[in-house]
């Protein structure tokens, strides 16, 4: 009997069917991969298979590979990432380009592949798939902007890769162990803390921590509609899934996250394009996961609570950040827009997409009843259990600003703002619809039932999210936020304008670096170049007789001193002398004798025997 | 009866005012765990919630006004720039 089925498989074999098959046969394939994912993932849990421990494990190169490594950590990510899968084909499902949906399911399959990577080097496999497919959901957009973008973002993901490979090979060298466990940690500059730093850096660039962050608000936005939805769960989401593993408890990423949660939020503020406000709301959101990464101390209850918390967020997250960017995506679907300045009033044509948006914006504020509720809620309580009073104004003030941005400044802008709609509009096609309307009804159920989210968490959760406390202060912030916006709304109007980020160090170091070489590195190549070719006509000229060529240099250098000691007419007629041998140049070659020839060639190996005898000592 | 902008304005204040009133009786009542001094104060959330929105807003306009904020065609125009160079 098979003991397990690698879940990512499905997706990786399956995306290489997908250009067999057309029509409804095809949407019915697309459809079919996550659920026979779905089914595997609960045989899993049930039982069926190995339901924890480590299997298939391959030998290569003298070291265990091993594929499939399962636990409840992976088993959650597994559920969310494949449950989220459907809603999100589901929501692509009209798109006829099948590279979009090859690219997207060879996505979510190396995602897969990286949850249950038990090695570093099937990690890394995984981890380089998944840069790559990701980059055509961007390229498939086919603008400049898109192009340029996607370039960016893989040139970004390349040096993580290779930050990554470089740390898991200094890893190997230390410990002689290519496992995938919790990595050891200290400041200081050993190789064991070197090959650490590496490998954190890399996760840290996939999970989007500033000042690394700018190649996703540079990116996601540019890629397709349906492919930025993808785009949205998996390599952040899968980079706190890597640094549950390999981090927990590293007091650094407390701060970094709480950095993260507000720095997200002040620049969604400037944002003009509904889909990079989104973006930097998801930097914002993967900012509380990150702090509870950092709080997640094993073998403390808060720490616990933190790991749950940042499990629990992730989950949600992965749900209700997908259903906003199908919102917005459905907006620009319909319009061809997505910039705030452009657009306005569109409720008389899209409420049932505005009412399905604002969903994921009451759960990604954590209104009570939504899921954002019960899993934020964990991250900013571990930070109370561990008095951090710093680290919890911070998160609870991103909170302040997701509401802001996300539940009434994009929807205020794009929806109402004007009474006249700014363009005409309708309501996207079916099954966008019906991918949003699956995706609002999990949000919704897992803030009302909270339990079914809570039984698949690493830990047993002793956290009650419904206590009149919680409830009532979160009414309370989010209530006066509103309060906040309605009278201050005049100034949140979109901008035609851009916001520097940290892409704005690369992408313009990028144009130094291609000025540098096309003007002085080029100056300085042609400048060589003319040098070498001048002493090599002059060797060829001296070799055409070099008795009279030297006699031509000497007669040269003596007219040059001539020139500063004796009157012009002495000078005049030196050059002429000169000029008439430099005319006749080369003459007549002298004749050799044959001795005389020989004798020049045994100078010329004696000379070599000398140069060689001198090189060897 | 049609729901008017007035009416949504007086649910709206008698939203607010829910939300501190309870806020007073299950600070008195159920006395939930206080893990920092504030806590002590049954509407901080409340003045938090209204004091972060307009130092965000404020805060992050004025950042973008005097610094990050730049024309739609920034970047562009320094690749043409670039170019005609």
């Amino acid at each position: 009997m098979i003991d397990w089925f690698h879940p990512g498989l499905i997706y990786l074999f399956g995306a290489l069917l997908i250009p067999l098959f057309r029509g409804r046969l095809r949407k019915g394939c697309l459809l079919l991969l996550p659920i026979l994912a779905f089914v595997n993932l609960l045989l899993i849990s049930k039982g069926a298979f190995l339901s924890e421990g480590k299997t298939w494990i391959l030998p290569f190169l003298g070291y265990d590979l091993i594929l499939g490594r399962i636990d409840r950590l992976s088993m959650v990510f597994a559920y969310v990432f494949v449950i989220a899968s459907f809603c999100m084909m589901l929501y692509a499902l009209h798109v006829k380009e099948e590279g979009q949906h090859v690219a997207a399911y060879l996505y979510v399959g190396s995602t897969l592949g990286v949850v249950f990577a038990g090695d570093l080097f099937t990690l890394f496999f995984f981890w380089e798939v998944m840069a790559w497919s990701a980059l055509f959901l961007i390229w498939y957009r086919r603008t400049k902007r898109s192009f340029a973008a996607g370039f960016r973002y893989i040139l970004v993901h390349f040096f993580g890769g290779i930050c990554l490979l470089g740390g898991i090979l200094l890893h190997l060298q230390t410990t002689s162990s290519i496992a995938f466990e919790t990595f050891s940690w200290g400041w200081g500059l050993s190789w064991s803390n070197i090959a650490s730093y590496l490998i954190l850096l890399a996760f840290l660039i996939n999970a989007a921590v500033p000042p690394l962050h700018a190649w996703l608000s540079d990116a996601y936005p540019e890629a397709t509609v349906t492919g930025a939805v993808f785009l949205t769960a998996f390599t952040t989401k899968s980079a706190i899934y890597v640094l549950i593993r390999g981090f927990p408890g590293v007091e650094l990423l407390i701060g970094l996250g709480a950095i993260m949660a507000v720095c997200g939020v002040v620049f969604a503020v400037l944002e003009n394009d509904i889909r990079r406000l989104l973006a930097y709301h998801i930097i914002s959101q993967v900012g509380y996961m990150v702090s509870g990464v950092g709080m997640g101390v094993m073998g403390t209850a808060a720490g616990e609570m933190a790991i749950n918390g940042a499990a629990a967020h992730a989950f949600c997250h992965i749900l209700y950040k997908a259903l906003l960017f199908m919102g917005a995506g459905a907006v620009l679907e319909v319009t061809g827009r997505s910039k705030l300045t452009e657009l306005g009033g569109l409720y008389k044509y899209m409420p049932i997409t505005f009412h399905l948006y604002m969903i994921g914006a009451y759960s990604i504020s954590g209104f009570p009843l939504f899921n954002g509720f019960v899993s934020k809620t964990m991250v900013v309580q571990a930070s109370a259990m561990w008095h951090m009073p710093v680290i919890w104004l911070m998160l609870e003030g991103a909170s302040i600003g997701t509401f802001l941005h996300t539940g009434l400044k994009l929807p205020w802008g794009t929806w109402f703002a004007s009474e006249k709609p700014a363009c005409e509009a309708k309501e996207p096609p079916k099954n966008m619809l019906a991918a949003m309307g699956l995706t609002a009804f999990l949000c919704t159920l897992l803030g009302v039932y909270p339990k079914i989210l809570y039984n698949q968490l690493p830990y047993p959760v002793h956290y009650q999210p419904y206590t009149p406390d919680h409830v009532v202060t979160m009414c309370q912030l989010l209530l006066f936020t509103f309060l906040a916006f309605w009278l201050l709304r005049r100034m949140l109007h979109g901008e035609p304008t851009i916001t520097l980020d940290t892409d704005w160090f690369y992408r313009m170091a990028g144009k130094r670096v291609i000025w540098f070489c096309e003007k002085p590195l080029i100056t300085f190549a042609k400048f060589t170049d003319r040098k070498i070719m001048d002493l090599v006509h002059f060797i060829i000229w001296v070799s055409r007789n070099p008795a009279v060529a030297l006699s031509i240099k000497k007669e040269e250098a003596k007219l040059k001193v001539k020139k500063l000691v004796m009157n012009p007419e002495g000078v005049e007629k030196h050059e002429q002398v000169l000029e008439e041998k430099r005319r006749r140049y080369p003459g007549e070659l002298p004749r050799l004798t044959l001795g005389a020839s020989l004798i020049l060639i045994l100078l010329s190996f004696s000379l070599y025997l000398i140069l060689y005898l001198l090189m060897v000592h | 009866m049609k729901i008017t902008r007035k009416h949504l304005f007086w649910i709206l204040y008698s939203c607010l005012f829910l939300s501190i009133l309870t806020g007073f009786l299950v600070h008195s009542y159920l006395h939930p765990p206080i893990y920092f001094f504030w806590e002590t104060l049954p509407v901080f959330s409340a003045i938090y919630g209204f004091i972060g929105c307009v130092v965000i807003i404020l805060g992050s306009k004025a950042l973008g006004h005097y610094w990050l904020q730049k024309k739609e065609d920034y970047y562009e125009k320094n690749e043409k720039m670039r170019g005609d160079n």
